[in-house]
């Protein structure tokens, strides 16, 4: 049937046109988008580890209860993560240009990624140590353990596999974040989908943009369970 | 060892436990006995500051448990081991990290750690399973790991929180036969919280009986078994199926008399016949000690009570309800 065999292999042509035509500028988005994921994952981590630790401390069954800094950092915490992201973005703008240097650009979106991103980190964080046994615990205290002790040589290995799991849903998270960098000249993935796909109507970028997403995605998300598996 | 006056302890306005007075003696197995929710376990918890107390007072070795600042709760618990009912075992750790663990909290150096690890399994007969993980070991394994880490400090006084409960007998009698032996070669003193009356009977000198958080009884193990009050024997008694009419009569036999066969030379010094409906033989620490239920015929039932009366055994006419 060489009908078919020909559009077939005009299709594959396009396809290969299409890919040679946006390489460099798709290579550069996916470059800037695994550059802001990363590291404002590692930020959120750091910081939602803090807040965790300080949540888990004070909270109701806490190593020492302390029901008004427990309420303040939920608030805080619950307050945060109800701002819609981009709102997020330019409202922390100044912030951005005062501790960054500047205010636009891939490693300017990095400040507000973490910020959105960390108060859900430490409900991650906190979710998986509640779910520590807390007879394991209560066993640490049993031998004089200290508060300092408990939290790191108990329940931060025992919480390990979980807290791989979901450190793979706060990458993910901020991967769909990170789309929105666009608006502060942030670049990355969504932003090239968005400028030339949409704007531009080149419908075939879209396609790649979202391809390269998928592969992303599934990469985070089988590292992580595959990390768990080895980790229980 | 332990000293206790007048202790009070409440959740909110909830009181836990009421009044408590008792001490507890070096080298004695004591055991704190109650139904589920009597405050067994929070009385434990309280000896080694994992609660608090209200009222009244908790000495350990001479310290008052309540005015110890964070130093003194840290060497207090150093002094007594604890081991759980669930066995409070990190399951991702091996058998080997799980008994070192203690030790790293208090920083004893990786070779003296090591060492101390490998005499504690050999102790508790797991030195083949050291590099296993806790989550592969069976029921009984666990709580000798559980043992292990207890002992891993040195401590004088063992806490044991239903340490067998989630056993199955015959795993139960064989750890409580290793407490025993760990009792007698490091002579420890063990508090024993359970509510299961073999656990009491074979392992307990004396006994502190909670109900609600208040004391229903406290003493001699053997006592309580012997001479129940009626507070007891709803905790203690099994049931037994009794036959209708006649009259029933439980015989309670000590060590004096176990030894002689006293039914059946009551029998043939009266001549009478009556029915064995039911009984138990069981060991008390180190004794056989049980009773026996027989049924008289009315008849025969004064001769049969003066008999008893006359060679001074310990009986009671049992009633129709229990």
């Amino acid at each position: 049937m060489p009908a078919n065999s020909n559009t077939f292999m005009a299709a594959l042509q396009a396809v290969q046109a299409s890919y040679l035509a946006i390489r460099d500028d798709l290579f550069q988005a996916l470059w800037e988008t695994v550059y802001m994921v990363s590291a404002s994952t590692v930020f959120s981590l750091v910081f939602g580890f803090l807040l965790a630790v300080v949540m888990i401390t004070t909270g109701p069954h806490g190593l020492r209860p302390n029901a008004r800094v427990y309420r303040s950092i939920d608030m805080a915490v619950n307050l945060l993560r109800s701002l819609p992201f981009i709102i997020l973005i330019i409202a922390i703008m100044p912030l951005t240009r005062l501790v960054m240097g500047t205010g636009i650009g891939t490693t300017a979106t990095i400040m507000p990624l973490t910020i959105a991103a960390a108060p859900f980190a430490a409900r991650l964080i906190e979710g998986s140590f509640l779910e520590v046994d807390k007879g394991v615990v209560e066993a640490a205290r049993s031998f004089g353990a200290s508060r300092w002790q408990t939290i790191f040589m108990v329940m931060l290995p025992e919480a390990m596999p979980a807290l791989v799991l979901n450190i793979a849903v706060l990458a993910i998270t901020l991967l769909g974040y990170s789309a929105m960098a666009g608006t502060v000249g942030g670049g990355g993935l969504g932003d090239l989908a968005y400028r030339l796909g949409y704007n531009r109507f080149q419908t075939d970028v879209t396609i790649w943009c979202i391809l390269l997403l998928i592969v992303l995605v599934q990469v985070i998300q089988s590292t992580g369970n595959f990390l768990y598996k080895r980790l229980r | 060892m332990i000293e206790v006056t007048n202790l009070e302890k409440s959740f909110g306005s909830v009181t836990v436990l009421k009044n408590l007075n008792f001490t507890i003696e070096k080298g004695e197995v004591f055991g704190v006995v109650g139904h589920s929710g009597a405050g067994k376990s929070t009385l434990l918890r309280c000896f080694n500051a994992l609660e608090g107390y209200q009222g009244g007072s908790i000495k350990v070795m001479g310290k008052e448990v309540a005015a110890l600042g964070r130093e003194g709760i840290k060497t207090l618990r150093r002094d007594m081991g604890m081991i759980f009912q669930n066995f409070n075992l990190m399951a991702r750790k091996n058998v080997f990290d799980n008994v070192a663990f203690p030790l790293e909290v208090w920083h004893t150096p990786a070779q003296e750690r090591k060492r101390r690890v490998l005499e504690l399994l050999d102790l508790v007969g797991l030195t083949d399973k050291a590099y296993q993980r806790v989550q592969n070991l069976s029921g009984g394994q666990k709580q000798r790991v559980g043992i292990a880490r207890a002992l891993a400090l040195s401590p004088s006084i063992l806490l044991c929180d239903e340490a067998t409960s989630a056993l199955d007998p015959r795993t139960t009698i064989t750890i409580l036969e290793l407490l025993e032996n760990i009792r007698k070669s490091l002579d420890l003193t063990i508090i024993m919280v359970t509510h299961q009356m073999e656990v009491v009977k074979r392992m307990c000198n004396r006994i502190l009986l909670l109900d609600g958080g208040e004391c229903q009884g406290l003493g001699q193990t053997e006592a309580f078994f012997l001479a129940p009050t009626p507070n007891v024997k709803t905790l203690i008694e099994d049931e037994f199926t009794l036959i209708p009419g006649g009259t029933n009569i439980r015989m309670w036999f000590p060590r004096e008399i176990s030894q002689n066969s006293v039914i059946t030379r009551m029998a043939r010094a009266l001549d009478v016949d009556f029915a064995i409906v039911g009984g138990k033989l069981e060991r008390y620490v180190d004794d056989v000690r049980g009773f026996l239920i027989i049924n008289v015929d009315d008849e025969h039932l004064e001769k049969v009570l003066n008999y008893l009366q006359e060679k001074k055994l310990f009986w009671e006419v049992m009633d129709d309800a229990s």
